[in-house]
């Protein structure tokens, strides 16, 4: 029989997998628009606003589900999982605002080495995937590699910093609108690895590294 | 005794994931025990309510027995100061150490370990035609307490201790059977402070009482910890939660786990634990 409080956990889920969806479709269009040289960020910004408003629900809902059931145990580490989770498909959205702001900051790209950021997106939306595989599976192996995948994009980060030290004369419209998004990119890939913890925790009652 | 010792000795059945105690609780945490039962089995006639025991009650503190109806608990607990051997046909076996010594050896008297394990029931059951005074000092009297002062003091404190003293002190003649319930259980809980008793036992003694009511005695029992150690049976697991300081969750008479409070209510190590817990048995 199923219990009072699985109507309202069910409803964390579907809002949860609700912002995985946009979330990932924000960073996705972002990329895109620097790719493309397309000045998205009004439509990314209404999603970005989107996803922090879904993020209030799932933290009002958890209050509510707290306030009602007083969950414990797996009830009560999924609650908390699902908040945090929910935080880190907000800041996906925001970063994903930040890129399609450098286009708008910096103007015409057309002219810089897409390459990099384009390789790091890969990587980084593979992440995203990834991530959301592993929350709405439970999938824990899904999950651990999540952040095995983390090296790759600070690897490319951290070298990018260091060629932009190495070579100052490089076109600095092209150095600082690659670095803003390659940083941007790290963020998010930190966040992903995030949530694939907290899948963790939700599947084996353990923190990441514990 | 070392708790991994006793540990050594459990017997929890073999389909249950076996779980160090050691793992769970710390001598740093927990400090030194109480009261402690070793293979503790209880029968009533022929069924076993309490299958081979082994708990430690750490001193000066709160610990809380859970389960379903029918587990055990309550039968575990009047174990705990031999109320249960009053019962006709109720046995036990092994061993209830107070203090280092086992409580249910032959020399022992039963009415003295009644009075150094008290106990405090799920309905409040004050004396009818006693009043609040009468109620309070009735212990005391039976044991041969006669001077006037020392009733008069030993009042004063059980009826502070119990968060009862301002709101009686003023009716101190009137019957005992006037007072509200929840006012009637804290003036039970007085009584069985006034002997003086080492540990209180206490069999739901909110289930009859609102939430106010339930508040006061619950706010009583973390003050009382810092005198006394308490052994509470509840099924209200959120009351287990708020003012126990370790859980025993207790199944068809085995003790399935064994931990601190906050750990069996966050991330307790038995599947049985956090089904039950959560609400997904049966």
């Amino acid at each position: 029989m199923a219990r009072l409080m699985d109507m309202g956990l069910e409803k964390l889920t579907k809002t949860v997998l609700q912002m995985a969806e946009l979330s990932e479709k924000s960073v996705a269009t972002s990329i895109e628009g620097y790719s493309e040289g397309k000045n998205l960020s009004e439509q990314i910004y209404e999603w970005s606003e989107e996803l922090r408003k879904l993020q209030e629900e799932v933290s009002d809902l958890a209050i509510e589900l707290f306030a009602r059931y007083q969950p414990v145990a797996s009830d009560l580490r999924y609650i908390k999982a699902c908040m945090e989770i929910s935080y880190g498909f907000s800041r996906f959205g925001r970063y994903a605002y930040d890129i399609a702001e450098v286009l708008q900051m910096f103007g015409d790209l057309s002219e810089c080495d897409h390459a990099l950021v384009e390789k790091t997106a890969i990587t980084t939306k593979e992440m995203i995937r990834k991530s959301i595989d592993a929350f709405s599976k439970r999938d824990v192996e899904l999950a651990k590699s999540v952040r095995q995948m983390d090296d790759i994009v600070d690897n490319n980060y951290r070298e990018h910093v260091s060629k932009m030290i190495r070579e100052p004369k490089l076109d600095i419209k092209c150095v600082a609108s690659t670095t803003l998004i390659l940083r941007y990119l790290e963020r998010i890939a930190d966040h992903a690895s995030y949530i694939g913890d907290s899948v963790i925790f939700i599947a084996t009652r353990k923190h990441a590294g514990a | 005794m070392a708790l991994s010792e006793t540990l050594e000795e459990s017997e929890i059945s073999d389909d249950l994931e076996q779980t160090s105690l050691s793992d769970q609780l710390t001598f740093e945490k927990i400090g030194l025990s109480k009261l402690e039962t070793r293979s503790l089995r209880a029968w009533y006639g022929k069924n076993e309510a309490i299958k081979r025991i082994n708990l430690q009650v750490p001193e000066k503190q709160i610990t809380a027995v859970i389960g379903p109806s029918g587990c055990g608990k309550s039968t575990f607990l009047r174990c705990l100061n031999r109320m249960h051997e009053i019962t006709p046909g109720a046995r036990t076996e092994g061993e209830v150490i107070l203090d280092g010594s086992n409580i249910y050896e032959p020399t022992v008297d039963p009415v003295t370990i009644r009075r150094r394990v008290g106990m405090v029931f799920q309905k409040p059951n004050p004396f009818p035609t006693m009043s609040v005074y009468d109620n309070v000092v009735a212990g005391l009297k039976l044991n041969g307490v006669r001077d006037k002062d020392r009733l008069n003091q030993a009042l004063e404190k059980s009826l502070k201790l119990s968060f009862l003293w301002d709101e009686v002190k003023d009716r101190l003649k009137e019957s005992g059977a006037g007072l509200s319930g929840g006012q009637q259980q804290r003036l039970c809980i007085a009584r069985a402070l006034a002997v003086e008793p080492e540990v209180i036992l206490m069999d739901e003694p909110c289930s009859a009482l609102d939430p106010t009511a339930t508040a006061k005695i619950e706010q009583m029992m973390v003050e009382l910890k810092k005198g006394y150690t308490i052994v509470i049976v509840t099924h209200n697991m959120q009351q287990a939660a708020r003012v126990s300081d370790n859980t025993a969750f207790l199944y068809l008479g085995e003790l399935i786990e064994f931990g601190l409070t906050e750990m069996i209510f966050e991330n307790p190590k038995q599947e049985l634990t956090e089904r039950y817990i959560t609400g997904k048995f049966g």
